[in-house]
Order: structure tokens, then C-alpha cells, then sequence
């Protein structure tokens, strides 16, 4: 089995699109939050979300016609190309049969289901054309970013909801190392859509004011959108050709509560055996982890039973982890936050500093981790390791490490 | 160290049956699952829909009202394929079991009438149930929650491949030792929501006959729903608990067309690229294969699929047999796949091989061995071929197991 590095990400999300100004963004405690814009809120009693607002498809989308790709595509081609392009490797010069892309979502095209039931309650069946059938199916996304970069190696579409850019990691990881494919683009997108965020408010999982991951008053999660790509290919051949390795992908967890739809397990029993796999994959023990990644979407019970899943999967070195979660900035970007992590767990790597979780200011006892409060930390990351949680019990949990 | 993995049960919800055999034997006869379709109102489209499917019949007195019509068949197909292998609820409590689901529009149906009750009736009005079920791995979660599948999950989705990709990926995760027993297939429902879109693409056929793999004229296809899960497992696993093996899943491949262009010489390519990475993964040859189950339906695409297969069997494309079970079954896209699998198994086990619906023989068609009747065949190893409208082709090598251990 070959070793398996990151050499490129490529990232379109709400607090920015590339990965120098994103991982600023992040550093520097931006938060990409705000009223939502994309469709009238009047009928909701929250008003939040995490849009990319300056996202322009036509520069990316080259070989394809942008109005003819639906908008968690386009992110994706785009992050796709600046993932590439931050690797060093050019398209065109990609072996097509050897080059993969395993992609992730929650929702797919839910614009174009919107889309739908728009014209359906305007006209009738006789209104609806044949988008859905044509734009909608969640394996377009991988199917576009590999249509426009013309990549004919192993291609799938991981739709594991809110964990599935990790499922996408972990499936490029092993096509990699097994040899199945030389360089695999790997990551998530999801688009905002109100069906989301009317499900979301449903729940009353959206927060009232502003999102506070591990914060005694946190009142909810924020529905988000993005793409995040990551590129994949073997530590020999990224050194052959003298390519930054930001990190290695050294293993990875995954496993089923088999408990609720939308609940996360009382007692964290999916996500710890996850992360308990992750580290046995890895070779790893607790202490040799420096970072996670929290999944801290900033519902009250999320962020309560993540702190008690990492306690019962790292015992007592959990408190000497540092633990951030991102969507404190960027809101729930969905089938796209584990992959927007995934690259904030390389860059930790990279670069020896972690990102904070802003909005913190009251200690909450049942999530009493190190969440590197409103500050980002200069920190040697040796091993970070990202988890993720997604509607119907599926965890999640990669662990990426320095070279 | 690879292990081996072999198929210990089948599962099978679909409009010719429920189990593996009943779906041999109807598609043995001839049977058509096709019929015209009330989804769409005045219309003449036909569907290949399971009439009745009654879950509780499968399922007990329990309260399944929480599950869409995807989690139910997903649910059902688990039942059926957990009851196939030998394992009861003891059994699978005591493993971490695995599920990897293909479905391509998931549960379409529910997310958008989700989205238009929260239009019509307001955000405040829509059903939590219905949210939940509104991601597209929704019936795997629901699977997972009712047979305590606590091990690795996963959906995936490739279009009319999923089914294919969903056992690749199983066996995977079975022969890298991440799990012993992993369910696999896949699932979907037949909705107007895809009905009717599908109908605007101008894909499906319309004249109210059956659909004709391979043939001369593609005419369109007809669409379908159903669920079929597999239980991989170890082989050392399924040795040790004493279990048959049915199959062994001996090798897979899979490639993409990305030029999603008119002429379909790239799609070809993409299948003939799959086929030969699933040979080359199981070491075999292609004189080796017995008999080809082909993702042929009808459509447009049917002619690259036969020429790819061609291309990459060589001088054997004229002499192995071929059943393209969408002639009678309808294209089940995300469960289609899984669907021919386990009408493999029924046929492996009956060592007969139904043929192509109305296929009439033709000097210019690549694969010789196509026939429209039925042929007995020794069927050691067959190839399952997935070849999606998009481009995504799988390919895996099932081999005939030894059965049950004496």
C-alpha cells in the first residue's frame, strides 16, 4: 500500500474562495455569516446563513457551458481547478485514466428541486422540464468536475450528508494507496438552498444571533454552502516531482450509530469508535494527536455529546487537545464542511497554527475541551485529526499527519 | 494481505419478486414487470412498479411510518438478505455490519414535497420525519437504525452504475479488513418527480411496449424501482460460522466518460477501461467469463455498452452468453445494478441464464453470444457490467461459490 499525501487544496466558501485567503480568513476569526440574501427569510424566524456571495462560475467552468451546471457543480469544477492548480499540476498534463474524483454532499442539486416544485406549482406537470432528470442526481457533481477536466479514472459520489467530504477523503485515500488511480481530486459541495434551511429551522436547530460552538449560550447551527476539493496522490510521486505535501493521510474511521435519524448516540458510541478506528488505522495513540477538527456545529446537543464521544474515544489526554470548530466562521457549508475541515486539519499541519472558535465566551461544563477560544494558536501539528457526523448515524473521522 | 470475499445471501424487493430466485425464474419466462404508470397523469408512460409492496408483510407489526418508501424497500431487502445469510438480530448485534447503499435520486419524492408544503402551507407547517428523510443517504441511515447495522456506513451514487459501486466499494472495505460482513446494493423508488423529468429528456420509451436491450433502434427505456442487497462477508468469516457461499466476489474495476458526447466511442472506451481493470484486479482472462449480465435497457447507450464489452473480451465477445435483464425489469438506476446481481446469483445457483427480450441476432452486433432466449450455462464467473447515462461504468466479476460447506 502506498503512502498517500495532500498537495493541493482548492476551496470556494463563505469567508472566501482559494486557499491563501481562506485559511486567513479562518486565522484571522472572519466570520462568513450573515442575514440570508438568496431567498426571502420573512416566513422564518431566523434569518442567518453562510453564503458565497461573490462566486462567479464562468472563469472555472471552461469546458462546460456554466448555465448548464447546476451550482454545488460549479463550486466544485472551481475549487477542482484551484485545488489543481495549488498542487503545481496542470489538467491538461494529468494522466485521464489514472485520475479520479471522489466528491461529497448532502443535498446534491437542491436547486433544481426548488427549481421543480416552482414551476409544477405554477404550471402543472405540464411546466416542468427536464432539469431534475438531467442536473439533479448528486453523482453529476463528481461527474461535472471530471467532464471539465476531462479525468476518466474511478468516479463517485460519496452523498453521506454532513460527513461526506470525509467519506470522499478516505475512498480517494484508499484508491491511491491501492494503487487503483495515481492522483484523486477529493472533497465535498453542497448549494444553499431553502429546503435546507426551512428543514433546519424546522428542528429549530439554526441559531437565533450568532454561531457559538461549546459556548454555555449557544442557540444552534447555521446553514452554510461551499465546495472544498482536495488533491490526493502517492508521497513518492509528490516527491518525485518535488510537490509541497501538506500532509499525509494516515488513516481513517468509519462507523454507524445505528441510533436516530437526526440525533446524534447519548453516548457518543458512533463517533468514538470511529476515532478509535481512525488512530488503530493510523497507528496512532491519543497522545500523539495535536489537533482536531471539531464536527461543532453549535447545536446545544451536538457540541455536548462530541465533547463526550472525544473524551470516551482519547480518554484523559482529551483535555489537553485542542479542539476548534470552523463552522463557528463558516457556518454548516453541509455536504462541504469536512472538506473545508479536512484542509484546515492540512494547513494545521502545514503551517503550525489552528484556527480558533470564535463567538466563545461562556464555559460550558459539559463542553469543557480546549476549543481555542476567539484566537487562533501557534501550534506544531504532527497529527490532526478531522470528525465528522451526519444525519442518519454516519461518522466519520480521518487523521491527517506531518510527512 | 487481501482477503477474499464471498456473497453469503441476497435480499430482493423488486416488481418480479422478492428473493433471488423468484427474480431468476420470472426473468426465465420471459416475464415483463412493465405496466402503464399512474404517476403521471395522462400519460402513457410504463414503469416497472412493485404493486402492493406491503413493508409490514416483511417487517412485523412494527411502526415504519418514520420511513419513506426508500428506507422501507432499503429496510426490506436488509430483512430479506440478513434472513438469506443466516444472521438474525443476535447475530448482527454482536458484529459491527456495514451497509453501502447505491441509489441515484434518493428520496426525491419526499424532498420535494417537503419543499412545496413548506411554500404552500408555510416553513413552520413541514414534517421533521420528512426532513430527515430528505438526505440522499436517508434510507441507509433508516436501514442502518432498524437492523443495527453499526458498522462502516455508506451510500453512493453513480447513476445507473450505483448498484455496481456500492458492492465494489463493500468489498473493499471486506478485503482491507475493515469490516467481516458488509450488506450491499442498492435502492430506488419510482416518483413523478423523475418520472415526469426523465419523460422531458426524451429517454424513455413511449409506445407502450416493452423496451428492447441491444436493440436495433434504440426506442427508450422504461423506468423502474426495486431494492436488492448482498451480504458480503469474509470468507474466513463465512467459513467459520458455517455459512454457503453463493458467490465470490472476485474482482472489480470501474472508469468515466467525460466527454458526455453524442457519439459514444469515449463511453465504450470508459466500459471496455472498467471490464479490463476488473480481469486484471482478479487475475483472469477473458475466456475465463461464462456469461455477461449488461446494464442494457433500451436506450440510447445500449450500442457503446455491447462494443466496450467487445473490445475488451476480444475473440470471446462471439461466444459468451448475454442477459440484459432491463427488458423485463425497467432501469432501476440506483438499485439496477444490484438487482442484476442477484438475478446472477438465481441463475448461478440454477445454472440456466435468461437471454435479451426480443433481441433479434444481427451479423453487425458485437456480442455473438446474445440471444433472446434463455441458455444453460456453467456459470464459474460472470461479469456484472454498470454503465451510467452520465458515464460512470463498473464492472465486477462475480465467481460461483462452493455452497455450503459439508
Amino acid at each position: 500500500m502506498r503512502r498517500v499525501a495532500v498537495t493541493g487544496i482548492g476551496v470556494v466558501s463563505p469567508v472566501g474562495t482559494g486557499r491563501k485567503r481562506f485559511w486567513e480568513a479562518l486565522l484571522a476569526g472572519t466570520s462568513g455569516i450573515a442575514p440570508v440574501q438568496s431567498f426571502d427569510t420573512s416566513r422564518f424566524k431566523v434569518k442567518l446563513g453562510a453564503e458565497v456571495r461573490d462566486f462567479d462560475p464562468a472563469p472555472w467552468c471552461r469546458r462546460l457551458a456554466p448555465e448548464g451546471v447546476g451550482r454545488a457543480s460549479q463550486m466544485a469544477i472551481a475549487a477542482a481547478r484551484l485545488a489543481l492548480a495549488d498542487a503545481g499540476l496542470d489538467p491538461g498534463a494529468l494522466e485521464p485514466r489514472r485520475t479520479g474524483v471522489a466528491m461529497g454532499t448532502t443535498s446534491g442539486e437542491p436547486l433544481e428541486v426548488e427549481r421543480f416544485d416552482d414551476a409544477l406549482l405554477a404550471g402543472g406537470a405540464a411546466a416542468v422540464d427536464d432539469r431534475l432528470a438531467a442536473r439533479y442526481p448528486c453523482h453529476r457533481i463528481p461527474g461535472q468536475v471530471a467532464a471539465e477536466l476531462g479525468l476518466r479514472g474511478p468516479n463517485v459520489m460519496l452523498p453521506n450528508a454532513c460527513a461526506a467530504g470525509n467519506y470522499a477523503v478516505a475512498y480517494a485515500r484508499d484508491a491511491v494507496a491501492s494503487g487503483r488511480a495515481d492522483v484523486m481530486l477529493a472533497g465535498g459541495a453542497d448549494a444553499f438552498s431553502r429546503i435546507t434551511y426551512t428543514g433546519f429551522a424546522r428542528l429549530g436547530a439554526i441559531a437565533s444571533d450568532r454561531c457559538a460552538p461549546f459556548d454555555r449560550e449557544r442557540t444552534g447551527m447555521v446553514p452554510g454552502e461551499g465546495a472544498g476539493v482536495l488533491v490526493l496522490e502517492s508521497v513518492e510521486s509528490a516527491r518525485a516531482r518535488g510537490a509541497r505535501i501538506y500532509a499525509v493521510v494516515a488513516g481513517y474511521g468509519l462507523s454507524c450509530d445505528a441510533h436516530h435519524m437526526t440525533a446524534s448516540h447519548p453516548e457518543g458510541d458512533g463517533p468514538a469508535r470511529a476515532m478509535q478506528q481512525a488512530l488503530r488505522d493510523a497507528g496512532l495513540a491519543p497522545a500523539d494527536v495535536s489537533y482536531i477538527s471539531a464536527h461543532g456545529t453549535g447545536t446545544p446537543t451536538n457540541d455536548r455529546l462530541e465533547t463526550l464521544a472525544v473524551k470516551r474515544a482519547f480518554g484523559a489526554v482529551a483535555e489537553r487537545v485542542p479542539m476548534s470548530s470552523v463552522k463557528s466562521m463558516l457556518g454548516h457549508t453541509m455536504g462541504a464542511a469536512s472538506a473545508l475541515e479536512a484542509a484546515v486539519c492540512c494547513l494545521a499541519v502545514a503551517d503550525g497554527r489552528v484556527p480558533p472558535t470564535v463567538n466563545y465566551e461562556h464555559p460550558d461544563p459539559e463542553c469543557d475541551l480546549d476549543c481555542v477560544p476567539n484566537r487562533a494558536r501557534a501550534l506544531e501539528v504532527r497529527a490532526a485529526m478531522n470528525n465528522a457526523y451526519a444525519f442518519g448515524g454516519a461518522n466519520a473521522s480521518v487523521l491527517f499527519t506531518s510527512e | 494481505m487481501r482477503r477474499r470475499v464471498v456473497v453469503t445471501g441476497a435480499g430482493v424487493v423488486s416488481p418480479l419478486g422478492d428473493s433471488a430466485a423468484a427474480l431468476h425464474a420470472a426473468l426465465m419466462v420471459g416475464r415483463c414487470a412493465l405496466a402503464p404508470s399512474d404517476l403521471v397523469a395522462g400519460s402513457a408512460l410504463h414503469a416497472g412498479a412493485i404493486a402492493a409492496f406491503d413493508p409490514q408483510r416483511y417487517l412485523g407489526d412494527a411502526n415504519f411510518r418514520p420511513l419513506d418508501r426508500t428506507g422501507q424497500l432499503a429496510t426490506v431487502a436488509a430483512r430479506l438478505a440478513l434472513d438469506d445469510a443466516g444472521l438474525d438480530a443476535a447475530a448482527v448485534g454482536a458484529r459491527e455490519v456495514g451497509l453501502v447503499l447505491g441509489t441515484t435520486y434518493g428520496s426525491v419524492r419526499t424532498i420535494a414535497e417537503f419543499d412545496r408544503r413548506g411554500i404552500e402551507v408555510g416553513p413552520l407547517y413541514v414534517k421533521p420525519f420528512d426532513f430527515a428523510n430528505s438526505v440522499i443517504n436517508a434510507a441507509a441511515g433508516q436501514t442502518a437504525i432498524w437492523h443495527q447495522l453499526r458498522g462502516p456506513s455508506s451510500t453512493v451514487a453513480c447513476g445507473a452504475a450505483s448498484g455496481v459501486a456500492a458492492l465494489a466499494l463493500a468489498a473493499d472495505m471486506i478485503a482491507s479488513g475493515r469490516a467481516d460482513v458488509v450488506l450491499a446494493g442498492g435502492v430506488e423508488e419510482l416518483s413523478f418527480e423523475s418520472l415526469v423529468s426523465f419523460a422531458r429528456m426524451g429517454l424513455l420509451r413511449g409506445d407502450g411496449r416493452a423496451p428492447e436491450p441491444f436493440g436495433r433502434e434504440p426506442a427508450g427505456f422504461a423506468l423502474a424501482e426495486g431494492a436488492a442487497l448482498l451480504v458480503l462477508e469474509s470468507a474466513d468469516h463465512a467459513a467459520a460460522r458455517r455459512a454457503r457461499a453463493l458467490a465470490e466476489v472476485v474482482g472489480h474495476g470501474s472508469a468515466f466518460d467525460p466527454t458526455q458526447a453524442a457519439d459514444t466511442t469515449s463511453l465504450a472506451q470508459a466500459v471496455t477501461d472498467a471490464v479490463q481493470l476488473a480481469l486484471g484486479a482478479a487475475g483472469r482472462t477473458p475466456d475465463e467469463v461464462r456469461a455477461i449480465s449488461a446494464a442494457a435497457n433500451g436506450g440510447r447507450i445500449d450500442d457503446a455498452e455491447a462494443r466496450g464489452l467487445a473490445a475488451a473480451l476480444g475473440a470471446h465477445a462471439v461466444a459468451v452468453p448475454v442477459t440484459a435483464p432491463k427488458g423485463m425489469l425497467g432501469e432501476a438506476l440506483g438499485a439496477a445494478g444490484a438487482l442484476q446481481a442477484a438475478a446472477l446469483l438465481g441463475a448461478m445457483a440454477a445454472g440456466e441464464l435468461p437471454g435479451v427480450p426480443a433481441f433479434a441476432a444481427r451479423a453487425d452486433f458485437a456480442l455473438g453470444g446474445a440471444r433472446a432466449g434463455s441458455a444453460r450455462v456453467d456459470l464459474r464467473l460472470a461479469l456484472l457490467d454498470g454503465v451510467a447515462l452520465e458515464g460512470t461504468c463498473c464492472a465486477l466479476l462475480l465467481a460461483r461459490g462452493e455452497g455450503a460447506p459439508s
